[in-house]
């Protein structure tokens, strides 16, 4: 594993409200930087018997983009974020039900992937349900100079020659998932990875920092 | 890990933190090794040899080995024993189908009911609340609800009678409510008479003196989720200042 | 028996198998089905090819057409990959529009082809701002058992190998675009992307090339595609159980060696094509 100091790890500004909708059983919002997403859980819910499987919950993921209908991008996104819901989740104890994770995005300034996957897992949090880790997502974008980017903007992203996001698990800061664009070096793959790993310990700890503000009124 | 645990009472913990057994746990030669009982209720859960935090919440402890995470959720999951508010759906047969806000309708038998037999049937119709506990609850099963206590008796159970106002909070609140000596239920006694009904899935029924006193009980219920004490507080006195 | 047992408990089957180092097929767990490659398969599109990896059969075919290129990109032509799977293929596909796994596998070959600069879409303009060739990449399913993206990249480099586009010139004074089918040329194959995919047992075990039984008990799946430079285009993983950095590197180095096991066979199958005429 490659040694990261924490000081070459920058994340824009980012912050998260939790339980701001009335309706949806979780929701959240995240913002980093200028992008920002909302996501909204139902669940455990009754399930059409369509899609009912015998023993876990059916999982739903839907991502809303801020203008248009989503195509085809969004269904890969879906997939990314569904699938790593689901390694996360314990859906085993909700048999015969589903959940439905929506993600409405309300401004796209680059890392939309990663912040979409921070948000699905305040959401899920605040739906209490059960998770056998959190996870979170971060975007990194390599520069034609080789310089790594953690959490890039639009016009970063634009002007990069590689750019990946992962989403890395919080107990043993594994890999979940992971999307790439452009071609990279072995290497470089492998630093980005351990960039991610660093820059995700700082979104945990915020990830902690605002379940405690939630509680904090009946502590 | 009984020593890990109760450090950590009263903290907010996440998904995915874990208790371990400590080895160095001190054996001593004198005493014979008692065997650690830990009770691990909702949000905890065993993985191996660890345990492992799976709810978002304050970490709990009740004298002399229970330990629970309690959160905010919204959405019920039936558990064996809980008392809730349901309403009928439908007739079918001989059982009622009973909406209680989770992801399956739970049944009730129209012979689970007090003085209930085959001839002598509850009179209950579509759409009537009922207060009823859960014998029946588990993932795999259909959860099946009962008005009658194991002796047979009503036990405050059964169907709602007319009037009164049906509202939902979130499942935190309810369990304040019915905590003894629930601080929320003291100040609510100081504001009017009413009566009020907590299912544990979240519904509150309220009827007071009148349809206006109701609304008030109701609103300031709804309110409590997002107050501090001394806000609630506040807030009460405010509303008592005004009302009488 | 052993079919009783297959069919009661699936997991624990290939459980079996796997601790003793092979698979219910008889492969060892980094081994890949036999592939086998047909190029030239439609002689009415102009690049074609048939993939064959075990069962699963993959066929892609190349129309290329006249355009205009985009205002936002003047001097590039473009490539629009579909991936089909028809309910010809399995059963777990119904007729009617794309289902999500389509979707993302279109998704996929969409970056991959972005990614890894197979073709240099400068290359496929022929009058800036005016004319250019759009390619439609059709990749359709004919039997899924498994893997389809790593037989969908394939078809679709060697369909884009085999593709011949006819001469255009644009006739000055009318200015209509004039088509030579007599005079063809090929294209210029800048990179050659090959994907490799595996499967995650039980968070641990690793195997590759999985059938379509093995991608639905696994609890991960990841595909990797890498180039002749040993550079990496994709890295798929849309989720499951978690793996380390060590891993994913154990991975790209069976994609290194599965890219050049591929190019071989491209370039073979093209050699015997072309003496063959």
């Amino acid at each position: 594993m490659m040694e990261v100091s924490a000081s070459s790890v920058s994340l824009r500004e980012f912050g998260c409200e939790q339980t701001l909708l009335s309706r949806p059983d979780g929701s959240a919002s995240f913002v980093q930087g200028d992008t920002s997403v909302m996501a909204g859980v139902y669940g455990p819910a009754e399930v059409k018997v369509s899609k009912e499987i015998y023993d876990r919950a059916t999982l739903e993921v839907l991502i809303q983009p801020k203008v248009g209908l989503p195509g085809v991008r969004e269904r890969s996104q879906e997939q990314c974020v569904r699938e790593t819901c689901e390694a996360a989740l314990l859906l085993s104890l909700h048999p015969r039900s589903s959940l439905t994770l929506i993600l409405q995005v309300l401004h796209d300034d680059g890392s939309l992937l990663g912040c979409c996957l921070n948000a699905a897992c305040m959401a899920l949090m605040d739906a209490g349900l059960s998770m056998s880790c959190l996870f979170c997502g971060v975007s990194c974008a390599i520069t034609a100079d080789g310089r790594i980017i953690t959490d890039p903007t639009a016009a970063q992203e634009k002007e990069s020659r590689a750019l990946m996001t992962f989403a890395i698990d919080s107990t043993e800061r594994r890999v979940i998932m992971s999307s790439t664009k452009g071609s990279f070096s072995v290497h470089e793959l492998q630093q980005c990875i351990a960039v991610s790993q660093k820059a995700s310990e700082k979104i945990f700890h915020f990830y902690r920092d605002s379940v405690r503000r939630r509680y904090s009124k009946n502590l | 890990m009984f020593s890990s645990l109760k450090e950590k009472v009263g903290q907010v913990l996440v998904p995915g933190d874990e208790f371990g057994f400590e080895a160095e746990d001190s054996i001593s030669l004198t005493e014979s090794a008692k065997p650690e009982r830990v009770v691990c209720g909702p949000g905890l859960r065993r993985s191996g040899d660890r345990l492992v935090v799976s709810k978002s919440g304050v970490l709990r402890h009740k004298p002399p080995h229970c330990f629970w995470i309690e959160s905010q959720q919204r959405r019920y999951i039936p558990a064996k024993g809980e008392t809730v508010i349901g309403i009928v759906t439908a007739k079918s047969g001989d059982v009622f189908k009973v909406d209680v806000g989770s992801s399956e309708q739970a049944s009730l038998s129209y012979l689970a009911f007090e003085g209930a037999t085959k001839r002598n049937r509850p009179n209950v119709q579509v759409g009537d609340l009922v207060f009823a506990q859960f014998i029946i609850a588990n993932k795999d099963m259909e959860p099946e609800l009962v008005c009658i206590d194991g002796s047979g008796r009503a036990n405050g159970m059964g169907v709602f009678g007319a009037g009164g106002l049906l509202f939902k909070v979130s499942l935190g609140l309810v369990r304040r409510l019915l905590a003894p000596h629930s601080d929320i239920r003291a100040d609510l006694d100081r504001l009017f008479p009413c009566e009020l009904v907590v299912g544990l899935n979240g519904r509150v029924w309220v009827r007071s003196s009148s349809t206006q006193q109701t609304l008030i009980v109701a609103n300031l219920l709804q309110s409590c989720d997002t107050m501090t004490a001394a806000q609630r507080q506040q807030l009460f006195r405010k509303v008592q200042q005004g009302a009488l | 028996m052993a079919a009783g047992f297959k069919t009661a408990e699936p997991l624990e089957y290939h459980r079996s198998f796997l601790k003793e180092n092979c698979r219910p097929d008889g492969r060892e767990l980094s081994e890949f089905r036999t592939t086998t490659l047909n190029i030239g398969s439609i002689t009415t599109a102009d690049g074609s090819a048939l993939v064959k990896m075990g069962n699963t059969t993959i066929i892609c075919g190349i129309k290329a057409e006249l355009a205009n290129p985009t205002v936002d990109a003047p001097g590039k032509g473009y490539i629009v990959p579909n991936v089909d799977l028809p309910p010809l293929c399995s059963s777990r596909f119904r007729p009617g529009p794309p289902g999500e796994q389509a979707q993302a596998a279109s998704q996929f070959i969409a970056d991959v082809i972005e990614s890894s600069e197979v073709i240099e879409t400068e290359d496929l303009c022929i009058d800036r701002g005016k004319l250019c060739w759009v390619l439609y990449c059709d990749i359709m399913c004919l039997d899924y058992d498994g893997n389809i993206l790593d037989a969908a990249v394939v078809a679709l480099l060697a369909a884009l190998r085999n593709t011949q586009l006819p001469e255009v010139t644009v006739n000055k004074e009318t200015s209509t675009p004039e088509v030579n089918f007599e005079k063809r040329h090929r294209l210029h194959i800048h990179k050659h992307p090959v994907g490799t995919s595996f499967c995650v047992f039980d968070d641990s075990v690793l195997i590759v090339d999985p059938t379509a039984e093995e991608e639905s008990l696994s609890t991960a799946q990841l595909t990797v595609v890498t180039d002749e430079d040993d550079r990496l285009c994709s890295l798929h993983k849309p989720g499951g159980s978690s793996m380390s950095g060590e891993k994913l590197q154990e991975c790209i180095n069976r994609a290194t060696a599965r890219q050049r096991e591929i190019q071989k066979l491209i370039e073979k199958v093209t050699h015997s094509v072309t003496t063959a005429q």
